[in-house]
């Protein structure tokens, strides 16, 4: 009696350790930082076997951004990118989130714009390029536009899908309790809308921040386009890298915060 | 509502976006918008005369040296993050950089390490399809239901027949699904490469560019329509062909 129970304490003992093992792995912090780790050590891995002007090693570049932060040029220059950036991207929410409403909610105007919506998400927005310098120029319109055309369609095609997927029969419950028209907008549909909103504004900004990098290095090279052009002539890879770890991390960020902003704000909307 | 209905409603949409694109086409001039009924003679030349498809077979076969690596190396690396929580947690915040890293930001770097030849291209489309294919490798292994893996360990399956007979053919929607949307952005990163420095497809729609007509420029940018549509509705047929179930899976989202 005594042995099978010293035998199942000391099974639940090993379990523990094992329970214990999982909730340090499971421990998100912890991981992240592990992860973080592994990936600068094998970046720093690459860097050592290829010269230092062609690709910086993290520590580098770590020390580029510091000085670069403490002089205040980059920053400055970021600032001036995430400008045209932002009065693209609600230029394009503007427009692509009433059409894509329309689309999604009425069948004929779906079937109509179809085609012709599938055939120009179909083209590369940078090839549009070109054409933006025959129209805008190559200045300030010239990169609103592309971050605009970058992030339009993509914004488009999500809230077209999302506004076509919202559950039948929640529409048909809200009718059959006799909601008039105003109810069932601001009562039904919207709410319903809200999480493809948030995902169309996540893919939207991420599009759009795409869409200032591009724009500065194909138009007129200004703010960070120019810094990364100046810094290429020069082989400057530490600071070249450091812009595109700044927008990646840049672009991380809103991707997280849009994210924690809908478990936040629709924590009826689950999601894995 | 009817197919024909909707035949009628696409037809109507196309020949109402032609008409005006056609005036205001005539009313902004060839010089600043090709009207259709200019492009449509300029595309058949172009067609003819043999550059536009010799440049677009090239770029392609660079393209899809850069998207083949990217699936055989994305979709084990979805499938291992999607089954083993300790991959995941290593691999996922680095994947997801790389999803928001823009293709274009990278080009100047890449330039550096690669030249502007072959490896400069592949290495561009490579990251920028990459994370696409992954990601939605990884979301399908994630969602397999375990109730189908309970099935297959109670009637004793091994390690390595579940993972042919039960968790491959449930992830193969998502691998497919992975592989357009990664051919999507292998696509415009080609354009976007080959536009910065000036050679293939890419090469060519930024020098037509700086012509007096645009109809040229719209022929190209048509072709390169046709050829992801065509892309596109190929891969989907492929997954239909070799899973029949693919359709069934995928008509939720």
């Amino acid at each position: 009696m005594s042995h099978t129970s010293g035998a199942a304490a000391l099974e639940r003992s090993g379990d523990i350790a094992r329970m214990r093992m999982r909730d340090i792995f499971s421990s998100s912090w912890l991981l992240y930082l592990l992860s973080v780790c592994a990936g600068l050590l094998l970046w720093h891995s690459i860097s050592t076997q290829l010269p230092g002007v062609i690709f910086a090693s993290p520590f580098a570049v770590a020390e580029h951004l510091v000085g670069a932060m403490a002089e205040g040029d980059l920053p400055a220059r970021f600032l001036n990118s995430v400008r045209h950036m932002l009065l693209g991207l609600v230029l394009a929410l503007l427009v692509a989130v009433p059409l894509g409403m329309l689309m999604g909610r009425n069948e004929t105007v779906f079937h109509m714009c179809n085609p012709v919506m599938t055939a120009l998400f179909a083209v590369p927005s940078v090839a549009f390029v070109p054409f933006l310098i025959l129209w805008f120029g190559i200045f300030y319109e010239a990169r609103v536009a592309l971050v605009f055309v970058m992030c339009f369609f993509d914004i488009l095609i999500t809230v077209t899908a999302g506004a076509r997927n919202i559950e039948p029969r929640v529409i048909q419950a809200a009718r059959s309790f006799g909601a008039n028209r105003r109810i069932m907008f601001f009562g039904v549909l919207m709410p319903a809308s809200y999480p493809f909103l948030m995902t169309a504004l996540r893919i939207g900004s991420i599009r759009a921040i795409n869409g200032m990098i591009t724009a500065e290095l194909f138009f007129a090279a200004v703010n960070l386009g120019e810094y990364m052009e100046d810094a290429s002539a020069v082989f400057d890879s530490a600071a070249m890298l450091s812009v595109v770890f700044l927008l990646s991390l840049f672009g991380l960020l809103v991707q997280e915060l849009v994210k924690w902003s809908e478990a936040k704000l629709l924590p009826w909307h689950v999601r894995d | 509502m009817t197919k024909s209905h909707i035949l009628f409603l696409n037809v109507t949409g196309i020949v109402m976006f032609l008409l005006l694109w056609e005036v205001g086409g005539r009313i902004a001039g060839e010089n600043l918008l090709a009207a259709p009924s200019i492009v449509v003679f300029e595309y058949i030349r172009l067609l003819f005369a043999g550059d536009m498809l010799r440049e677009l077979v090239g770029s392609l076969r660079q393209m899809f040296v850069g998207f083949g690596l990217a699936c055989a190396i994305g979709m084990p690396m979805g499938a291992l993050m999607g089954r083993i929580r300790l991959v995941d947690a290593l691999v996922h915040p680095w994947v997801s950089m790389v999803v928001v890293t823009s293709a274009a930001a990278l080009a100047p770097i890449f330039i550096l390490m690669f030249g502007t030849g072959f490896e400069f291209r592949v290495a561009i489309v490579f990251v920028s399809s990459f994370g696409y294919v992954t990601l939605t490798a990884y979301h399908g292994a994630r969602g397999i239901d375990p109730k189908i893996i309970d099935v297959a360990r109670s009637y004793s399956t091994g390690p390595v027949e579940t993972y042919r007979k039960v968790i491959l053919p449930a992830l193969f929607p998502y691998l497919i699904t992975g592989a357009r949307l990664g051919l999507v952005h292998a696509t415009r990163a080609m354009v976007m490469a080959e536009m910065f420095v000036l050679v293939g497809y890419g090469g060519l729609i930024f020098q037509t560019g700086q012509d007096l007509s645009t109809a040229p420029l719209i022929s190209y940018l048509v072709t390169l329509m046709f050829v992801s549509v065509g892309a596109n509705m190929g891969l989907g047929w492929i997954g239909r062909q070799l899973a029949p179930w693919y359709d069934s899976k995928m008509s939720a989202g």
